[in-house]
């Protein structure tokens, strides 16, 4: 009898905790649309680029995918202060990036961040990466596939590399290393149209996990 | 084989080559093409001073408007490191392999417009 009620409190905890999480994304949904984040970031997948101008044409980055993409603790820190991801303005490859994005309110930051938490893609396997230091995936990073080039990352004498691309230099707090690898993985699923070149036929799994491992490994 | 199991056949063969990531079998506008994956190394102009080239750039992207070096490249060779990135042709790892990026259709146009930027033939394959 004992373990008969151990259970039944355990499935009412375990659904009442799901249904909390449902209201917490519901009332985030209501704080996204509120603050107009709608106007630069879509939420709905699958991807809705299909050409370059269709790439110019968004305000930000995409979010259906946003709760395979970021850690929570970090996403929700970030909503409240945000500082600047891209050293360039958004689709520029001239401009500053302002530090402009609005900031939310603490209150707010929790109930987005919760409802972008939810928002998640098939393609990302929970547990297939592990965030370490790997040399094979750091010569992947700088040398053969130089991403280096196009991304920011960490060094012993500080921040170095390229600026087209997002900065990596918090990654590892910032991204879900399961989710780096999926984005190397699946480019079509993701980003249909990047001006990053498509690694699939190029590094074998094994390399993209190591590069996933290397890059999930970056923290300022 | 019946004409509307072809286009079953065909229809679902792309569909799993677009999930798998592969090349877009459409050419976009190659002045697009151009801003959009080279302009961020080789510079909007093409004088190989590209966002990215920064201190830290440890090669010096091509300068397409330098003449004398691209009428060293024949336009295969210019089609080769497009494709398969800078060691193909014993040049920069810096330059990674657009080959799974971009159709065969928009690597020939960026050749024309390479040399159009140039203004010169290429050395003769």
């Amino acid at each position: 009898m004992k373990t008969f009620m151990s259970l039944i409190t355990g499935l009412a905890l375990t659904g009442f905790m799901a249904g909390n999480a449902l209201a917490d994304a519901a009332a985030g949904k209501a704080a996204f649309e509120a603050n107009k984040c709608a106007e630069c970031h879509y939420t709905q997948g699958p991807a809705q680029e299909k050409t370059i101008d269709d790439v110019w044409a968004k305000k930000g980055p995409e979010l259906w995918y946003a709760g395979s993409k970021f850690n929570a603790d970090w996403l929700g820190a970030w909503l409240a202060d945000p500082k600047p991801i891209r050293l360039l303005a958004f689709n520029s490859l001239s401009d500053p990036n302002p530090g402009d994005h609005p900031k939310l309110a603490a209150g707010d930051a929790v109930s987005v961040k919760d409802f972008l938490m939810s928002l998640t893609a098939a393609e990302v396997e929970a547990g297939s990466v592990k965030a370490k230091k790997n040399p094979k995936g750091k010569l992947i990073f700088t040398k053969k596939m130089p991403c280096s080039g196009c991304h920011q990352y960490p060094d012993k004498s500080g921040n170095r590399g390229g600026k087209s691309g997002p900065s990596l230099v918090e990654a590892g707090l910032r991204l879900n290393p399961d989710w780096i690898l999926a984005y190397l993985q699946h480019p079509a699923v993701f980003k249909p149209v990047k001006d990053m070149p498509n690694f699939v036929g190029i590094l074998s799994d094994k390399d993209m996990i190591n590069v996933s491992r290397h890059i999930a490994s970056f923290k300022p | 084989m019946n004409r509307t199991m072809k286009s079953i056949i065909f229809a679902t063969t792309l569909v799993i080559a677009v999930m798998a990531g592969a090349v877009p079998s459409v050419a976009e506008d190659v002045e697009k093409v151009f801003k959009f994956y080279c302009a961020q190394c080789h510079g909007e102009s093409g004088d190989g001073k590209g966002i990215n080239v920064t201190e830290d750039f440890p090669v010096t992207p091509r300068a397409f408007n330098n003449a004398a070096e691209m009428n060293k490249l024949t336009d295969a060779d210019l089609r080769n490191v497009i494709h398969e990135g800078g060691p193909i042709a014993s040049k920069s790892e810096m330059m990674p392999p657009w080959g799974k990026t971009l159709s065969d259709e928009d690597i020939d146009n960026l050749v024309i417009k390479l040399r159009a930027l140039c203004q010169c033939k290429g050395k003769q394959g």
